[in-house]
């Protein structure tokens, strides 16, 4: 089976890795780049628990080759905030109660700042239509959706 | 994973693309968005052929129509100004209703149309336009109509070597209507049922053509060709739509293995669907709405 070397460009970081056509860029993530705020959940595109940035979109890691994000920008939960710098939406989370297990969390963030990014003033609506593709089986959502209104609000201030 | 891939490949030229799908056969299989090859994992595929470096991403307007590149993905599509007006706007609406963000923003057009199975969204709504596909490979270019694209669940019409490059929306008459319809279990689910209608009016409000089409249902998708019989050239009104839904009815024929609905339930459903989306085709080809 043929190995080959790559480049990765994952949170403005260059990391060159051997990976085997079937690895996912999930699988590069966590195991070989070491970050494990992106989660495994259901490996077939359902959970979003897996999303990262490409090229600034919200996609689903589990269902990307790391061959397939080649020559692309990622970026995973580690590269938009810290423990004592967090990103507006990782405090604005923890702030609302949008954090219970947390499993979801670093996707839910990560389709929030996906939207932000492009849309700083969404509505409800749009809100829930950008994070259709993370599910949360504890918050309910209401949590979530407060934190990216009040995150939205906040950066507009700024 | 259980992938049995010895090699992910990646050509920078359609040529290329064709030349290794060709060299390698069988044993081959294109990669675009990859939100179904990497669910399903094929396990007889040993080389993936990763074309999404072709030029084939793009949505252009043609004096002659809609030609939309195969890599397109469903969020370029959702977010299209050129289709977001018109007739044109039931692609819109079938790419809104496909998975989720993160899926839309990967999957392509091209994909949805050639894993040909029943439950892909876009092709009902191509084919309600009379969408023709563009096909490339090692023997030359060809073009034909997408409903004759599919031969059966998982097959379509390519030969070793061949890929879908672009698909070509004809321009639409004036009082042209469109609408799509579809159910699942929850708004980023995949289709139980699908229904997509264009309906054209004369001056007169007889109906000049109609196509009704469903998907989710037999095959990658049928036609209601008797019901839609039932409209041509007459004024449609709602003893009409009420007899074309019972006739849709009649005329489907699900399969019993499908995993997502009985076929009681799609037919039920389907006939809903089709008196819902002739009235909102035919509102805006009066320009009601």
């Amino acid at each position: 089976m043929e190995e080959r070397s790559i480049k990765l460009n994952v949170n403005d970081k260059i990391y060159e890795v051997e990976v085997k056509p079937y690895h996912t860029l999930l699988h590069i993530i966590r195991n070989e780049l070491g970050l494990k705020g992106t989660k495994y959940g259901c490996g077939t595109g359902e959970c979003g628990a897996c999303t990262v940035l490409v090229d600034g979109k919200a996609v689903h890691s589990c269902l990307m080759l790391a061959g397939q994000a080649e020559g692309k920008k990622i970026t995973t939960i580690e590269g938009i905030g810290t423990y004592d710098e967090p990103h507006p939406l990782q405090q604005a989370f923890v702030e609302a109660g949008a954090v219970q297990c947390g499993f979801c969390t670093p996707g839910m963030i990560l389709s929030a700042k996906a939207l932000l990014d492009r849309n700083p003033n969404p509505t409800t609506e749009e809100i829930k239509r950008a994070i259709d593709g993370n599910l949360c089986r504890c918050t309910g959502y209401v949590k979530i959706i407060e934190a990216i209104k009040a995150t939205a609000k906040q950066m507009r201030r700024k | 994973m259980s992938f049995g891939l010895k090699a992910y490949l990646r050509p920078t030229s359609i040529n290329e693309a064709t030349s290794l799908l060709a060299k390698y056969g069988k044993k081959a299989m294109p990669l675009a968005g990859g939100t179904d090859i990497l669910v399903d994992k094929p396990s007889d595929v040993e080389f993936l052929v990763d074309i999404t470096g072709l030029p084939l991403n793009y949505i252009k307007k043609r004096k002659e129509g809609v030609k939309i590149g195969a890599l397109s993905t469903f969020s370029s599509v959702e977010t299209s100004d050129l289709l977001g007006n018109g007739s044109y706007s039931i692609l819109v609406d079938a790419a809104r209703k496909m998975g989720s963000t993160a899926i839309r923003n990967v999957a392509t057009v091209g994909g949805n149309i050639c894993n040909a199975v029943p439950s892909a969204q876009f092709p009902p709504a191509l084919i309600a336009l009379d969408a023709k596909v563009k096909i490339v490979g090692p023997t030359g270019d060809r073009i034909i109509p997408l409903e004759g694209f599919f031969k059966g669940i998982r097959k379509r019409d390519l030969e070793t070597g061949e890929i879908l490059a672009e698909i070509q929306v004809p321009r639409l008459p004036p009082s042209t209507g469109t609408a799509f319809f579809s159910i699942g279990r929850s708004c980023v689910d995949i289709s139980t049922v699908i229904v997509a209608v264009r309906v054209t009016t004369r001056k007169n409000s007889t109906c000049q053509k109609v196509k009704i089409v469903i998907g989710g249902g037999i095959g990658p998708t049928c036609f209601a060709s008797k019901a839609g019989k039932l409209l041509q050239d007459e004024i449609i009104q709602d003893h009409l739509i009420e007899k074309v839904a019972r006739t849709v009815v009649a005329e489907l024929k699900p399969r019993s293995t499908s995993i997502r609905g009985s076929p009681v339930f799609k037919k039920e459903v389907a006939g809903v669907l089709v008196k819902r989306a002739i009235r909102h085709a035919l509102m805006k080809a009066r320009g009601a709405c």
